[in-house]
Formats: C-alpha cells, structure tokens, sequence
C-alpha cells in the first residue's frame, strides 16, 4: 500500500492555490493517492515530499542478498503475515554456527556435507556463521579463511570489534557474508566496512526501539543492505519481536524495519535448540543461527522450513514415474495414483505400512487429486495405460495385475481393455490400504 | 458488512402513530423482527414535522432498548435530539449522520467524542452533492481530518457517499462505487462506508430487486454497512453470498443462516 | 525512536473448554483442565489474553500395539498390555497433562471388544489416573455408535472429551455427549468448510454442545502435507478471534499418530545413514510437528514419545512467558 490521501497532505504546503488543478490540497492529496495525479503537478512542493512518495513506492521488506557465485542466499521481499494470504516468497536462511576457538576447518567440511534427500527433495543448510571467540584478529582471519576454502556456502562473521571485523574481511570480502553487527558503539565504523567491501551489514538494538532508530542512522549513512536483529533471545520476546518487525513492515510500511530480521537460539541442547528455531522459521525470521549440527536434527527444520515456504495456490507434484516401497520383486503389486504430491506420499505411507513391498505408478496429472484428475480427464484409462508402458511395468514385473484407487473403479473395464491388465479396484481412501493388501497380497 | 435496521422511522404510518400515540408495541416488535433477521444496529427516527423531537427520540429509545441489545444509529438531522437519545443510550450507539460543514462537524466529533459514538459523516458541503466521485472523496477526507482531529478514530466514521435514485440520477451510481473504493485510501485505517440502500430505488418498480443488486455491486466496492430493510430475506441471503464471494467468511453449507444469527453471537 | 506497537483489535475469542470434573462436579479427577480462551494470536500475550497453556495428552491404547516402533518398547514394554498401568506411567514418569485412551480393541477386524469391555478400559485408566480423559473410539463408525452411549454413560459426570464426530456420523456421539454432559471432538478431512459446517449441524442438535466442542481439523506430520492442516488452523484461528463463532473452538491434533507413520520417523540410520539416528530423528520429527501446530494454534497436542512430550512442554513454558511491550 502507497500512501494514504491524509500522509500525503502532511507534506502540501495547504495553501489551496488551485495552480495542481485541484480545488484544494486536499483534493490533490487524494487524487495523488488515487493515482489520477502527479507530484510534478504541484509547484510547490518540497524536497521532503518528494522523498516521502518515493519511499513508499519501494516495497514494504528489502530484498537483502546474503553470499557470492551460486550461494548467494535471497533473503526478505515477503509481503504477508500468513501463507494463506498469497505465499511466503524467500525462506530463512539456516546458518549453524562455529567458533573460532575450535577445529575450523573440520567443522566447515562438516557442514559443508550436511545436505539431505527427502521426497525427491534436496535440501541444504545453507549458510554458515563464524564467532570471534578468541578476540584475536589474526585467529579470526583464519577461521574465516579456513571456513571460506571449506565451503562454498555463504558466510556470517560474527564480531564487534571493526578491527577484529576488517582484517577477516580482507580476506574474504569476495565472498559478501553478513557482518554480524553493527551496534550502538560500533555502527559507524561498521558501516564504512560493509559500504567499501558491498557487504549486508547485521543491526543489533538492545530492542525494537533501539533497532529502528539504529537502522535509520545507518540507512542515513547510506547503507541498505541490512539485516535486523531486536537484540532478543527469550523464545517469547523473539516472537513478538520478529511478529512486530514483519508486520509493521508489511502493514504500516513502517520503513525503519523494511528489511529481512534474523534470530539466534539459545538453549545448550540442540534438541530445545532445535524448537526454538521451529518457532522462528514459523513465524518470520529471515535468517535463523543455531549450533545443532547432528543430521537427525537439521533434517525436521530444513523440512519444516520447505514446508511451509511452499505456495499453497500451487498443488506440489511429484515427478511421475514409477516409485519402489520397500525392495519389491517381480511378484509385487503395484498401485497407480495421481502426481499430486500429498496423494503420493500418503499412498506411500499407507503401502509402507502394509509391510508388503510394492510398487507406486504416479501417473502426471499435472499434481491434481485423484478426483479431480479424474474429473478433469487426467487421469483416465489412457492416460494410466501410458504411463504404465512408460514405466516398462511389462518388463518389471512377472504379474499383470494394477490396483487402481476406489474413487475411480468405473475405470476398470476400460483400463483392462486398453493395458491389457487385470485392473484391482483398490480402496477408496489410502489408509484402507494396508488391510487390502494383507487381504490380496499376502 | 454491518446491516443497520431501516424500520423504526416516523416515515412509516405504524411508526409516526406509535409516536403519537406512545405506544410501544409496533416499535418493539420491528426492534425484535430485525433483531431475528440479521440487523446488527437498529436506526431510530422520529419522522418528519415531529412536534417533540428530543422527546420521541429519548422514548424511542428506551422502548427499544426494553427488548434488544443491539446498538442504535440515532438518526435526526437535530443535534439536541441525539445528543439527548445518546445519554440514554446502553451501548456505544451511532450518530446519523453529519455533512461536510464545518460548524455541524465541530458539534457532532465532539459529541461522539463524549458519548463514544461512532459517525456517519456524509460526503455533501453546504453546496449540496456533487456530481463525481474525486468532489465526493475530497469531503470525506474533510470529514475524516475534522474527525482526527477531535480523537474520532478514522474507523469509527462511515462515510455515506450518497445515493440518489436511479431513475433520476442513474450517472451518479458509478461515481457512488468510485468514491466507495477511494475513501479507503484517506487514512490508516480508512474511514468505514456506509449507503442508505433503499434512496436508490426510490420511485421505480422492482425496488427490492434494485436494492440488492446495489448492496452487492457496492459490496464488492468495498462498502462495509447500509441502512436496509432487514426483513427483506432475498436481500439478507445477497448480503451473505456476496460476503462468502468476496472471502470475508468463512464458507459453510449453513451460511446463510449463520450470518443472520452473527448479530447475536 | 519509540516503535508504535501493532496490536490486532479483535471482535472476539476462541471459546473455552473445561475437560475432566473433580468429586465437587460431580466425577472422581483430581483436577481440571481448561483449555483455549485465547485472544490473540499463539503466544501474542502482548495483544491479548492467553489464559490457558496448550496441553500435551499421551497416546494409551486398550490393547498392546504390535505396529509401534520398537524404540517404543523401552517406555512401554511394562505396560503395554494394561492401559491403566500404561496410563499412570504417562502421568506419573512422562509428565503427560491428560491422557488419550484410544479404544483400538473395539475394532471388528481386530478383538471386536464389546462396548462393555469398551467402558472397563475407560473405567480402568480413570482409576489408575487423576488426570482429565480423552477417549477414541476405534475408527469404525458403525462401531464407535455402538461404543459411545455405553462409555459415555458409564462414565457420566468425569466430563470426557469423547470423539470423533464426523459430517457423515455425527448424531449418535453427539447424543451420548449430550445425554451424559460430556465434551465432543468434531473431526473434519483438512476442509474448513465442512469443519463449521459439522460445528452447525452439532450446534443444531444441541445449543448447549457449542461451548463443548474441540475442533480436530485432521493434521498431518510434517513433511505430510503439515503445511495444508496449519494453513487451515491458521484461518480458522483468524476467524474465531474475527467473531466467527462456528470456528472458535479450541483445536485438538493427534500428532504422535501421525508422526510414527512416517518413513522419516521409523527408517533406521543404516537404511537411511544421509538422516542420521532413527530414535532422536522420530523424536524431532514429532517435536517439530507439534511445536509447528503449536505456532498456528493448537490446544491439545495428542503425543507418544516421552522425550519429545519433554521438549515440546518446555517450548510450551518459553512461549507462555509474558512478551507485552
């Protein structure tokens, strides 16, 4: 949202001179937020308008790019409160954190390794952040020269002594990580480091207040590539801070928080850790930091994080192909579905727990249901007995029998005639699944 | 959208006789009628060349507030009778309405100041009312910043466009949609809108069928309460799908019925 | 700089509902549970009230489940073949607030347990326990019709939250409920609409049930479709605090049931070595299901695994420390 009529006639010399064409200021303050006018219009109009209409043009969170080459990390340029909305656009950067103090180099190849495959999904931690712990610059260039030649992932450096700060980052300035932070005490020399290396510069306030008005000193310094940290750590504050942050930004336009926020955990055991940081993935962090770096507990967060960063407007498919459960043989069923990646995965599940090894044919209906494919003739006797050939099923398997879902047994008969197969009419809805198979398969 | 009770108005004959003759029961059972149907406030009027204005109003008033809760728009174009009904009044009541003009608005903001009152502010000044939609939406920023500053809540304003009868103003009707959607970007948060839905059928055939075509199409302009007849049931079940249309409930079979009980819960 | 706090200005609050009655009310539990009443979004104290924390009830079955993971077997193994013993066990050593009794016995395709047999169980656990009792039925709902007038009668006066109503078989728990004053689950498939629209139909029956219904929306775990069911809860979170009546019940979600379904929770590390240990993995990954729900709402979180029960209460006391501005 732009301006409204009543801001903007804040800033018209209310004279009502006519000279805009309009009959009051008023008047051209509502045609201007309507759109039917032109600030040029106005004769007299000052500087500081001008500048107050363009900013709030701009939208409501910055796009604030994080690390070089093919890691550079998008973080902000959200414009909701809840996916249902429309979709949240860039999700959080998950960074784990190592210090100086310790074995640098093992730990970067560590993370740089932690990548998952899950539901023909690849997903990355993907950024990592380096603590001056030592108070040594000299350690701390090492460190971020040793994490930078580990990983090609990006990079945090965390420390607030610009001394400490600049000699890491002339070694790794090419590589554009977050500096982590500019402070009350340190802002100016902090920004002048990040402004001559084209760096994102990390704001630290002791709380939301502090933040806005520090940032606005830095953005008054010339510097926008910013990211926000309140200053809190208790699990409940983060929350409303970063609610606060996010929806000031996305309703009120409020420009001091327009950037990506980020987060840090606190808890000694990764395992609280790691629900901290559910907890601000949820609910708005741009970039969360945390130490757990074992891969049983990544994985939940890294799927929780593509979860709910997916667009709900748009049904998620899965690639149709033939799927194995389990180790099937040649004497395994097989059952067909929709592409529709929550139809599959609930077949799958279901399968899986008949104890029976199969196989899943996932027929391309452009990741509709089951019903609706049918309904909209994706899913018919044609197009399954395709997607059968396709999958080379008469090679793979000794049987000629396919379960189909028992929302669409009228396919039967046609399905028969066009594959040749025996066509099963399966259960209606997945979870009878595993009683059918026990009760065919077994 | 907030439905605003028509019925209980010195206009209509069983209304001006109960005045006269002080009697509460038509007025009690349209209060109860409208109550059932849906209203969300009832509009109290005592009719034109009352002989006691403040009087009938403060009688009105408390007759209905005998069997209905629900708040009150006080509907007089004399200040004294509002302000006389609004210091009876249980609930945070509705005044209806003031225009444009600078010493009416000073008296009506710093009573609903007082009594907590929301307003219904009417986009005509001592001209009259204009014709197009810009002139329009320049008065309700002149109401919303009088407003502001007597510490009204630009949310607690509805702004009434003005509809003028389709048979003789019908090029006033895109200029009444327009202003619907541009009063929304006087102020955060914008000023509410409000129509007097039946002024736009007056004198034609086919009354209900124009009122509830209006309702919908300013609906989806944005409008957020019209006086209406509440007892008119295609109206009311317009007034539901329009809201489930424009995603503002949540649907269910039942929605017609839930939202006329929405009044009541 | 003082930031102007933006606090949501709503029209109304999710309803609250009391589980479980002491020897006063007319039962034999050693304490209430309340749950719901917010008004605010999860864990906005600083906009609203959040009179009462989420509660974390445990999973306890009438007969020994044969498909529970064998990490199970740990916690369990004692006590899986008495449900009274499995549900002290619950409340006394894993700190569950209420307990879950799942009737899985009544099954007809497993001990076709007689709906008398059906009420000892419930009478057993609520001798063992003090605590507040949710019961299922076994899923069948030719069954569960059967089961529901027996149980609820027996147990008149504990104040049970019984379920599940569903849109297609709603009337007959809805009148055992309403027969012997107990709470009600109303389960609609992940669909909004049908959720208010049972809400109706039960509020139809009975006017008095509206205040006792617990909405289950039917959840997934993560990686399931989690992001479908929290959409849901979210709207339906946003409706009751906007004045939707038929929305503002207090939410229920069997998270532990839908978890150890998944492959995520139950591969071993040697199938899987890219996902790292299997019990920590499924203890996470229920954790991380129900601290998600928790973010769009959720008032009754239904768990098994004893340590993620742990975690996910100690997520519970941060978010509940007061966060005003």
């Amino acid at each position: 949202m732009g301006l409204t009529g009543l801001e903007i006639y804040k800033h018209l010399p209310k004279t009502n001179c006519k000279e805009c064409g309009s009959p009051t200021c008023l008047a051209f303050a509502m045609a201007l937020a309507s759109g039917k006018a032109s600030l040029e219009a106005c004769p007299y109009v000052s500087d500081e308008a001008k500048a107050a209409l363009d900013s709030a043009a701009a939208p409501p969170i910055k796009l604030v790019k994080v690390g070089a080459g093919d890691h550079v990390i998008e973080l902000g340029d959200e414009t909701e409160l809840f996916r249902h909305d429309k979709r949240f656009f860039h999700p959080p950067g998950i960074a784990v954190l190592i210090s100086d103090s310790g074995d640098v180099a093992a730990e970067a190849a560590a993370f740089d390794s932690l990548e998952f495959n899950r539901v023909g999904l690849h997903y990355v931690t993907d950024m990592i952040a380096v603590r001056c712990d030592s108070g040594n610059a000299d350690t701390f260039k090492a460190a971020a020269e040793a994490v930078a030649g580990k990983t090609a992932k990006a990079l945090i450096l965390i420390a607030e002594d610009p001394a400490i700060m600049e000699a890491a980052l002339s070694a790794v300035a090419e590589r554009k990580p977050l500096l982590y932070a500019a402070t009350n005490d340190n802002y100016e020399k902090m920004v002048e480091l990040a402004k001559a290396k084209g760096c994102p510069l990390a704001v630290r306030g002791s709380d939301l207040h502090d933040t806005a008005t520090l940032a606005d000193k830095i953005v008054a310094l010339g510097h926008k590539e910013l990211v926000l940290d309140s200053g809190a750590r208790e699990t409940s504050r983060v929350l409303a801070d970063l609610t606060q942050i996010r929806r000031l930004a996305v309703r009120k336009k409020f420009r001091s928080f327009g950037y990506p926020a980020m987060a840090f955990t606190t808890k000694e055991d990764p395992q609280e850790e790691l629900l901290q940081a559910v907890v601000y993935v949820s609910k708005y962090a741009g970039i969360v930091v945390l130490k757990a770096s074992a891969r049983q507990q990544l994985l939940p967060l890294l799927s929780w994080r593509q979860n709910l960063y997916t667009d709900p407007q748009k049904p998620i498919q899965v690639e149709p192909k033939l799927y194995d459960v389990g180790e099937p043989t040649a004497d395994s069923p097989v059952y067909c579905t929709t592409n529709f990646s929550l139809t599959y995965f609930i077949v799958q599940g279901e399968v899986e727990a008949s104890r029976i090894p199969g196989r899943i044919l996932s027929v391309d209906t452009g990741g509709v249901s089951v019903l609706t494919a049918y309904a909209d003739n994706k899913f018919t006797a044609e197009t399954i007995a395709a997607a059968m050939k396709k999958a080379d099923l008469d090679n793979l398997v000794s049987h000629r029998k396919i379960v189909i879902p028992g929302y669409v047994a009228v396919l039967k008969g046609a399905l028969e005639e066009e594959s040749g197969w025996e066509v099963i009419v399966g259960p209606r809805e997945a979870s009878g699944i595993p009683k059918f198979a026990k009760e065919h398969f077994a | 959208m907030i439905i605003i009770g028509e019925r209980i108005n010195g206009m209509f004959k069983d209304i001006a006789r109960a005045i006269k003759e002080r009697d509460p029961r038509p007025i009690q059972e349209w209060a109860r009628k409208q109550e059932a149907n849906g209203a969300h406030y009832l509009d109290i009027n005592v009719g034109p060349g009352s002989p006691d204005p403040v009087g009938a109003m403060q009688w009105l008033v408390e007759v209905t507030q005998e069997v209905s809760e629900l708040p009150l728009c006080l509907d007089s174009t004399k200040y004294d009778a509002i302000e006389a009904a609004l210091k009876i009044c249980k609930h945070p009541a509705m005044i209806n309405s003031v225009p444009a003009v600078q010493a009416k608005m000073e008296r009506v903001f710093a009573m609903a100041a007082q009594y907590n009152a929301e307003v219904i502010g009417l986009a005509m000044s001592e001209e009259g009312i204009p014709k197009d939609a810009d002139a329009r939406v320049a008065l309700a920023a002149e109401l919303v910043a009088n407003a502001m500053a007597f510490d009204l809540p630009p949310d607690r304003l509805f702004i009434d466009p003005l509809v003028l009868p389709c048979n003789v103003a019908q090029d006033h009707g895109p200029e009444v949609l327009r202003t619907l959607r541009e009063v929304k970007l006087i102020s955060d948060p914008p000023p509410k809108t409000v129509v007097g839905l039946s002024n736009v059928s007056q004198g034609t055939k086919n009354r209900e069928l124009i009122n509830r075509t209006f309702a919908v199409m300013a609906m989806a302009n944005g409008l957020d309460a019209a006086i209406v007849d509440a007892c008119d049931d295609e109206l009311m079940a317009a007034v539901a799908t329009a809201r489930i249309l424009l995603n503002m409930d949540i649907y269910c079979d039942s929605y017609i019925d839930v939202f006329k009980k929405s009044n009541r819960l | 700089m003082a930031v102007e706090i933006l606090k949501e200005k709503y029209r109304s609050k999710v309803g609250q509902v009391v589980l479980g009655a002491t020897a006063a009310e007319g039962g034999t539990r050693s304490h209430t549970i309340t749950v719901g009443g917010e008004s605010a979004l999860p864990f906005l104290h600083f906009e609203g009230e959040i009179p009462n924390r989420p509660v974390v009830a445990l999973e306890v079955w009438d007969m020994a489940p044969e498909e529970w993971n064998p990490c199970f077997k740990k916690y369990y193994g004692d006590v899986f073949d008495d449900p009274g013993a499995w549900a002290k066990k619950c409340v006394e050593q894993y700190g569950a607030d209420l307990i879950l009794l799942r009737l899985v016995s009544a099954d007809p395709d497993l001990k076709d347990s007689s709906p008398e047999e059906c009420a000892a169980a419930v009478k057993k656990v609520l001798a063992a326990v003090g605590v507040p009792l949710i019961v299922l039925g076994c899923g069948k709902a030719e069954k569960d019709a059967a089961i529901f007038p027996v149980v609820a009668e027996a147990a008149a006066g504990e104040n049970l939250l019984l379920g599940v109503a569903e849109l297609e078989n709603y009337k007959a728990i809805t009148s055992a409920c309403m027969a012997h004053k107990h709470n009600l689950i109303a389960q609609s498939p992940i669909d909004i609409n049908i959720c208010k629209q049972l809400n109706i139909l039960i509020a139809e029956m009975s006017t008095a049930l509206v205040d006792r219904i617990v909405i289950d929306p039917t959840i997934a775990a993560l990686g399931y479709g989690i992001e479908y069911s929290y959409s849901i809860m979210e709207r339906a979170r946003n409706g009751a605090l906007q004045g939707d009546r038929m929305l503002a019940m207090p939410m229920i979600g069997n998270v532990g049931f839908e978890v150890w379904r998944t492959k995520e929770a139950n591969i071993s590390a040697e199938e899987e070595p890219g996902w790292g240990d299997q019990e920590e993995r499924g203890v996470l990954w229920e954790a991380t299901t129900a601290a998600a729900y928790l973010q769009a709402g959720m008032n009754i979180l239904v768990m098994r695994h004893p340590r993620a029960v742990e975690l996910v209460k100690k997520n519970i006391d941060d978010l509940m420390c007061d966060n005003s501005y």
